[in-house]
C-alpha cells in the first residue's frame, strides 16, 4: 500500500514537473466538484445557483453570439489603457518624490490624501464632468493604478543602498545615467510590486465602473442581467474575472519578478 | 595614477541630539606619493572612514585642503576609485557588466569595455565568474569583483575602506596576498583603511596610525615583497613593526 502511494505520488510530481499548468488546475478540482455537488442535490434552488453545466453552455452561446469576446476585449482594452498611464506618469513622480526632499516635502501629504478618495469615490463626480463613457472609466483606472505605483516606487528608490549611488558617482556616472544605472534597476522590484497592487485594485475598479457607468464590459455582463434574474451569466463573470487574473498574473507580472528582483538575488525566491 | 595631498583637513559637524559640534577629523596632514600604498590604521571611531569618505569627495570636509595630482576634490569623481567594505555590486549587472561599468561611463565602446573588463577578471582570476550575477558569487569573490571593477576605471587613487572586513578569516588571507601581488602588476596609489594592525603591515609600505582623528605616527614598513602569510607569519621583523604599530594605537 505505502509502495503504490509513493508511486502515485512520483507520478504526480514527475507529471506537474512536465506540465506546470496541471499544478495550477489540480486545486480547482475540488472546489468545481463540490459546486457541482451541491447543485445537483439541489440545496439552494436552481434559479439561484445553477450548476457547472449551465454556465458553461451559457459561456458556449456568449461566444457564439461573439458577445463575450467583443466584452472582454473591452474590459482588457481599458485596462491596459489605464494601466499604461498609470506607470508612464506613475514611475517618474514616484523617482522624483523619492530623490528629491523638497518635491516629498511637498507632495508627500498630497499623495497620501488623494489616496485615500477610493477610486470609487470620485465617480459621482466624474459621471457629471465626463458622462457616462470611455473617459469616467479611463481616469478611474488610472487613478487607481497610479498611487500603488507612485507610493512603491518611492520606497524603491529610498531603499536602494548609499553605498550604490557612491560607487556610481565614483565611477563617473553623471547625474542622468545614475537614474538610469542605478535608480531605476534599484527600484524596479518594488515597481513591479505596486504595479501588481495597481493592476488589482484597477482591476476591481473596473469591474465595479462598468457595473454602474458601462455599456459594456465584464462588470456590465454581470449586471446586466439582473433585470431577468439569469445568475448564469453573473457566474460566469466571476469566473472570468478569476481566470484572466490568474493569467496576468503568471504570464506577466511572475516573469517580469523572475527576470529582475529574483534573478539579482534582491528578492528571495 | 598621480600622488595625494591632505594639508590640514578637518571634519566637523553639528550634533542634533548633544547639541554642540562634533569634531570627528582634527587637522590631519597625510602625502602620498605616486604609487604608494598606505594603510590607515585605528580603531572604530578613529575617523578614518570619515578621512577616507573626505577623499573620495562622498562628505564635504570643513577645514584644509585635498589635491589629487594638485587638483582640489570637489565631489566625487572617476579619478579616485573606491572599494567599499559592503561590495557595493551592481545587483543587476552581471560580474563583467560590474567591471565594464567605469569604462562604459566614460564612453568606451562596448567591445573594447568588455577587453578590458575581462582582462582585470583575468588578474583576479574570476574569468569563470564573468557572466555570474554578484548575488551567486560568495563574499570573498564579490570583493575580488570590487578590487577590479574600481581598478578597470584606472583611478588616480584607489580608496579601500576596510574592504576585507566582512569576509572570513581565511579568504581575507587569501585576498590580502592577491591584492599585493595586483599591486605589484599594477601599482596604483592605494589608501586602505583598517582596523586590523597585521593586516596593515602585511599590505603597506607606510602605515599611519590614527586615533581620535588625529595621526598618531607614520611608520614605513621596509618588508620584501612579494609578501605571503606563510613567509611572514614568524618573520621577527613584521612581529616587530606590528608589534610597534599595535601599541602606538592601543596607547592612545
Amino acid at each position: 500500500m505505502k509502495q503504490f502511494l509513493l508511486k502515485m505520488w512520483s507520478h504526480c510530481v514527475r507529471l506537474t514537473a512536465r506540465w506546470p499548468s496541471i499544478a495550477s488546475i489540480a486545486p480547482f478540482i475540488p472546489v468545481v466538484a463540490a459546486w457541482w455537488i451541491v447543485t445537483e442535490l439541489q440545496i439552494f434552488p436552481r434559479v439561484f445557483l445553477p450548476g457547472p453545466a449551465e454556465v458553461v453552455r451559457s459561456f458556449g452561446s456568449l461566444v457564439y453570439m461573439g458577445i463575450l469576446p467583443a466584452y472582454l476585449q473591452d474590459s482588457i482594452v481599458r485596462l491596459a489603457v489605464g494601466a499604461f498611464w498609470g506607470v508612464a506618469l506613475g514611475i517618474p513622480l514616484g523617482i522624483l518624490v523619492g530623490l528629491n526632499q523638497r518635491a516629498r516635502t511637498a507632495l508627500w501629504p498630497l499623495l497620501l490624501f488623494f489616496q485615500a478618495i477610493g477610486d470609487i469615490a470620485w465617480l459621482p463626480i466624474l459621471v457629471i464632468w465626463f458622462g457616462y463613457g470611455l473617459t469616467t472609466i479611463t481616469v478611474v483606472i488610472v487613478y487607481t493604478v497610479i498611487f500603488p505605483v507612485v507610493l512603491n516606487t518611492v520606497l524603491g528608490v529610498r531603499s536602494i543602498p548609499i553605498t550604490l549611488h557612491r560607487a556610481a558617482q565614483s565611477l563617473g556616472a553623471s547625474r542622468i545615467r545614475m537614474l538610469w544605472e542605478v535608480v531605476l534597476p534599484g527600484a524596479l522590484p518594488n515597481i513591479v510590486t505596486g504595479l501588481r497592487n495597481g493592476l488589482g485594485y484597477g482591476w476591481r475598479a473596473l469591474i465595479a465602473t462598468e457595473i454602474i457607468v458601462g455599456t459594456s464590459g465584464i462588470g456590465f455582463l454581470m449586471f446586466d442581467p439582473r433585470r431577468s434574474g439569469s445568475v448564469v451569466e453573473i457566474l460566469l463573470g466571476m469566473i472570468i474575472l478569476g481566470i484572466l487574473w490568474y493569467i496576468v498574473d503568471s504570464w506577466i507580472l511572475a516573469p517580469i519578478e523572475r527576470a529582475t528582483g529574483q534573478r539579482w538575488g534582491l528578492v528571495t525566491r | 595614477m598621480k600622488d595625494l595631498t591632505i594639508r590640514n583637513l578637518s571634519k566637523t559637524y553639528f550634533d542634533p541630539y548633544v547639541g554642540t559640534n562634533v569634531t570627528a577629523v582634527h587637522d590631519v596632514s597625510l602625502k602620498v606619493e605616486q604609487g604608494e600604498f598606505v594603510c590607515i590604521v585605528g580603531p572604530s571611531g578613529c575617523g578614518k572612514t570619515t578621512i577616507l569618505n573626505m577623499i573620495a569627495g562622498f562628505i564635504p570636509h570643513t577645514g584644509g585642503e585635498i589635491l589629487v595630482g594638485g587638483r582640489p576634490v570637489k565631489g566625487p569623481g572617476p579619478d579616485r576609485g573606491v572599494v567599499f567594505q559592503s561590495f557595493a555590486l551592481f545587483p543587476w549587472r552581471t560580474v563583467l557588466e560590474n567591471v565594464a561599468f567605469g569604462p562604459k561611463m566614460r564612453g568606451v565602446r562596448k567591445v573594447e569595455r568588455e577587453k578590458i573588463a575581462h582582462e582585470y577578471l583575468a588578474l583576479a582570476k574570476l574569468t569563470e565568474a564573468a557572466g555570474r550575477y554578484p548575488a551567486e558569487l560568495s563574499g570573498g569573490m564579490q570583493q575580488r569583483v570590487g578590487v577590479v571593477r574600481a581598478l578597470a576605471n584606472e583611478p588616480d587613487v584607489l580608496l579601500m575602506d576596510e574592504p576585507f572586513a566582512s569576509v572570513d578569516a581565511q579568504t581575507r588571507m587569501t585576498l590580502q596576498e592577491e591584492l599585493t601581488r595586483i599591486w605589484q602588476e599594477k601599482r596604483p596609489t592605494v589608501i586602505f583603511i583598517t582596523h586590523d594592525v597585521a593586516e596593515a603591515v602585511f599590505l603597506a609600505n607606510r602605515v599611519v596610525a590614527l586615533s581620535k582623528g588625529r595621526v598618531l605616527d607614520d611608520i614605513a614598513v621596509d618588508l620584501p615583497r612579494p609578501r605571503s602569510w606563510d613567509a611572514l607569519n614568524d618573520d621577527a621583523r613584521f612581529k616587530e613593526l606590528s608589534g610597534r604599530v599595535l601599541q602606538l594605537v592601543r596607547s592612545a
